[in-house]
């Protein structure tokens, strides 16, 4: 038995006592091992599921703090995040405790306010050297294009985990390939990757993240066995596009399009049943996926309106540049890089929107920074959010 | 993919917190009866027992250190202010409490059940030993000492009412489900005390739920939690209701524990002078990246079986590992550091010295007024208030005044038979007793608390007794350390129930003879 399915059956073993909760605890004790299956398999129905009992728990229980919380966080998983301004408000005293905070700190990335949630995640870190607020730091600095400070952070992060949490080990390890893989170190990626596996054994997360790193090197044959394993285990539809893109990059369009039509399927599905979190797929979707520039361009403003940050701007840029609106495109593009972030992708994509907008000097150094931070940019990679 | 950089997925807040490992329970450390061949030291160290009664966690690494020295005086016509005091901590930590000096035997078991124990720093040199778990082990040193070891389950042997204690604090996750995002509603904001407060209903005993505390919690209401009365709360007989009932909370339970009996010789080559072992515990688990590296590899101990003859590799083990919980003396930790995970400091509290005094004031204000109102005499000042006073303090320049004497006063044993040898031995005061966080063991005496721990002794209600005026005395005899565990004394106080606040003895006889705590149940 893997450590996964370990944790899965200890869940489900708590979750069967709790069948028929009664009183405060098991309610609460309840709607949190949901949520934690949930965030283990990451399975769109068991959230859902999540959500469920939740709603069950307010209603028997009324808003206390923990089931609060977890209403706050599993918003922020749906990049809801009114709701989860709304739900840290609901107990007395929940946005100043500490978990409050942490779910502040992210809201704060989400809109926009890196300066804040910096100081934020800064402040907490000296209050308490968690090493879950340590990454959120190491993440803040990979996107600034601090590597090497992201890398020792997380690092950092790595050390205040113990044998008791290899989970929390596997997740650090992850970041730190996808550190590597975004530079185009495959090989040093590949080792975290391997780590990570061996930390936390049949976790599908570590084999969605090592199927990218093969479709990278252009080792297609292992990635689609793994990316099938991490469907049947998870089939979001973010995955059937990443296996979909597998396949254009292998040169088998024809294969492609079935896991585009799933992936659409899914996102239309989540949108529809009025859920958010799949606008800045739809973006990317209709961008590059399928074209579809007036589509895409209704999805990029409508997650803009959600959250403004410098992904989401960049996303309307790169819709509206696929649009043929140049100008507007090259000034959400301005906007985006405005933020301080040093992404490649970032950089690639607004380098065509600045030629195309005939800025060829910005073009070409927007072009060498994308390279510099990664020579492989262009290659097969995995949206990531 | 949408995982956000999300960690709290992984690392949920929500999650219950299980009985860990690394949850010391209780160092107990007297001199052995058996002299034979020279003295010899009884030290043990006791854990939750996880994942078994007998069965250790592999992930764990737990360390017995100690440091035997000469016997600590407070010099003589010095001022007993609060500078002297901290100068005197200052003194202490120099000479005996380095990190390095200390000595330690380090205790990992691996997955098949075999113990694995370091012992370094010692006066003879440092080895290493593997024995079975769950067995008294008798092993000769490399230098000729004998040293007797148990690892394995033992009968839980602490006996203490512990639901009556968190209840004279306010402890609310004693009683309540707190959502463990409210920090802010452990220790609710009403005075301690040892007598129930008149309307106290967030704390006060309800015959509905007798079991309130015990086996089953409220939800916790909401806020405001305070108490606005101004008296102690009676019955109709006039009788106060105590917050203990003294009963057993840890009856029928068991747990892990390292258990060794060690000749004095073996730790200090000067016997004559160094008559004190001071002893400590510490837990700490594997840290994540060393787990991954020993997948699917053996432990540490077996690949590298030498490497701990050398200091520095030895360290290089312990870097490996992360310090989770630190035992040296009873209530130490519930009492005084409030259980905080970054004041696991052991030996080395000095320091909490200042945050012990302002907590000490903040405890005497409730237990104070409590005592007086029982008709005995407290050594806190606490103004002849009627009744339990919230107060907290924010420097300890402030707090010193009131708090004197109970620092100062030497603490009366209840007769003679603590000091065996009738030697010149002074009786010890709080302020030596709490920092540094160790059992000191003092190997003229029979190792009673606080001139050590027994396991027979009654830790709980002796820590109540520090509140007491020593120089006052009851039915023609001195206020002692056990003077709260006379039933005397409580059948004729107006109080009910008409116990002392916790059991006198525990729930499963000891033994009389090495591992001495009972087997497991």
């Amino acid at each position: 038995m893997t450590a996964y399915q370990r944790d899965l059956e200890k869940i489900d073993r708590d979750l069967e006592s709790l069948e028929q909760p009664v009183g405060t605890e098991q309610t609460v004790r309840r709607v949190c091992r949901l949520y934690q299956r949930a965030a283990l398999t990451a399975r769109l129905d068991e959230f859902a599921a999540a959500e469920a009992a939740l709603a069950e728990g307010f209603a028997k229980v009324g808003p206390w703090a923990d089931l609060c919380l977890v209403k706050a966080n599993l918003a922020m998983k749906f990049h809801r995040l009114g709701e989860a301004k709304r739900a840290l408000g609901m107990a007395p005293g929940l946005a100043k405790s500490f978990p409050g905070r942490v779910v502040l700190a992210d809201i704060d990335m989400q809109e926009g306010r890196y300066k804040q949630a910096r100081e934020a995640c800064e402040a907490m870190i000296a209050e308490d050297r968690t090493w879950d607020n340590l990454a959120r730091l190491a993440y803040w600095e990979s996107k600034f294009g601090e590597m090497t400070e992201a890398e020792r952070i997380y690092l950092e992060a790595e050390d205040e985990l113990t044998a008791k949490e290899m989970r929390g080990y596997t997740w650090v390890e992850l970041q730190l390939g996808l550190l590597d893989l975004r530079a185009g170190r495959y090989q040093d990626a590949e080792e975290h990757y391997r780590r990570a596996g061996a930390a936390y054994t049949g976790y599908w997360l570590v084999d969605d993240h090592m199927a990218e790193l093969l479709g990278t090197v252009g080792k297609y044959e292992e990635a689609i066995r793994l990316y099938e394993r991490v469907l049947e285990e998870t089939p979001r539809p973010e995955l059937q596009q990443a296996f979909g893109e597998l396949y254009v990059a292998m040169g088998e369009p024809r294969a492609a399009e079935v896991w585009f039509d799933r992936a659409l399927e899914g996102f239309l599905k989540a949108s529809d049943n009025g859920g958010v979190h799949y606008y800045h797929h739809l973006v990317d979707f209709y961008s590059d996926v399928r074209q579809d520039a007036p589509r895409a361009v209704e999805w990029a403003l409508k997650d803009c309106e959600l959250r403004t940050n410098y992904a989401t701007q960049a996303a309307l840029g790169w819709a509206l540049f696929r649009n043929g609106r140049f100008r507007k495109a090259e000034e959400m593009m301005d906007q985006a890089l405005a933020s301080g972030v040093r992404d490649a992708h970032l950089f690639a994509k607004a380098a065509t929107v600045k030629a195309a907008a005939g800025q060829a000097v910005a073009f070409d150094a927007l072009s060498r920074r994308a390279f510099a931070l990664n020579p492989h940019h262009d290659g097969f990679h995995v949206h990531r959010a | 993919m949408a995982d956000h950089n999300d960690p709290n997925a992984v690392n949920s807040a929500f999650s219950d917190v299980d009985v860990s490992a690394a949850d010391l329970y209780d160092l107990f450390g007297f001199p052995s009866a058996d002299t034979a061949g020279g003295e010899k030291v009884v030290i043990a160290l006791t854990m939750a027992s996880v994942p078994n009664t007998g069965v250790f966690d592999s992930d764990m690494l737990y360390r017995v250190r100690m440091s035997a020295a000469p016997r600590a005086t407070w010099p003589g016509g010095e001022e007993e202010s609060l500078d002297t005091l901290l100068k005197y901590f200052g003194a202490v930590k120099e000479k005996y409490f380095g990190a390095l000096h200390s000595a330690e035997i380090r205790v990992t078991v691996d997955a098949g059940g075999q113990a694995h124990l370091a012992f370094l720093r010692f006066p003879g040199g440092d080895f290493n030993l593997s024995i079975a778990t769950n067995q008294v082990q008798t092993t000769e040193t490399p230098n000729g000492h004998s040293i007797k070891a148990y690892i394995g389950g033992r009968e839980e042997g602490f006996f203490n009412d512990l639901p009556g204690f968190f209840r004279s604090i306010n402890y609310a996750p004693q009683y309540y489900n707190v959502p463990h995002s409210m920090t802010e509603a452990r220790e609710l904001p009403i005075p301690k005390t040892l007598l129930e407060l008149e309307g106290n209903d967030l704390f006060n005993f309800d015959p509905a739920t007798p079991q309130w505390g015990k086996t089953m919690k409220k939800d916790l209401p909401p806020g405001p939690w305070t108490w606005k009365g101004d008296k102690f709360k009676k019955d109709a007989d006039g009788n106060f209701r105590f917050v203990y009932d003294g009963e057993d909370a840890r009856a029928g339970k068991n747990c892990n524990a390292l258990i060794f009996e060690i000749p004095l010789s073996f730790i200090t080559e000067d016997t004559a002078k160094n008559r004190i072992v001071n002893t400590w515990g510490e837990s700490w688990v594997l840290k994540a990246a060393h787990k991954v590296e020993a997948i699917p590899d053996e432990p540490f101990w077996h690949q590298h079986p030498w490497a701990l003859l050398d200091g520095s590799a030895s360290d290089a083990q312990l870097k490996q590992y992360k310090l989770v919980d630190t035992d040296g003396l009873p209530f130490a930790d519930a009492a005084l550091s409030e259980r905080e995970d970054n004041r696991q400091l052991g030996a080395n509290n000095f320091w909490l010295a200042p945050h012990f005094i302002k907590r000490l004031a903040h405890l005497g204000w409730g237990f104070g007024p409590s005592i007086t109102a029982l008709g005995l005499k407290t050594c806190f000042d606490h103004d002849n208030s009627p009744v339990s006073v919230l107060k907290t303090y924010s420097t300890a320049v402030e707090a010193f005044p009131r708090t004197k004497k109970t620092l100062f006063q030497k603490l009366n044993m209840p007769d003679n038979s603590w000091n065996p040898k009738g030697m010149d031995i002074p009786l010890r005061r709080p302020f030596e007793i709490f920092v540094p966080n160790v059992c000191a063991i003092d190997m003229d005496t029979t190792g009673t608390w606080p001139f050590g721990r027994r396991p027979e002794d009654q830790v709980a209600t002796r820590f109540l007794a520090l509140f007491l005026d020593m120089d006052a005395e009851l039915n023609g005899k001195r206020y002692n350390v056990d003077t709260l565990g006379d039933q005397a004394l409580w059948n004729s106080a107006p109080i009910v129930p008409k116990t002392p606040p916790n059991p006198l003895k525990n729930d499963k006889e000891f033994l009389d003879r090495f591992p001495y705590l009972a087997e497991p149940w």
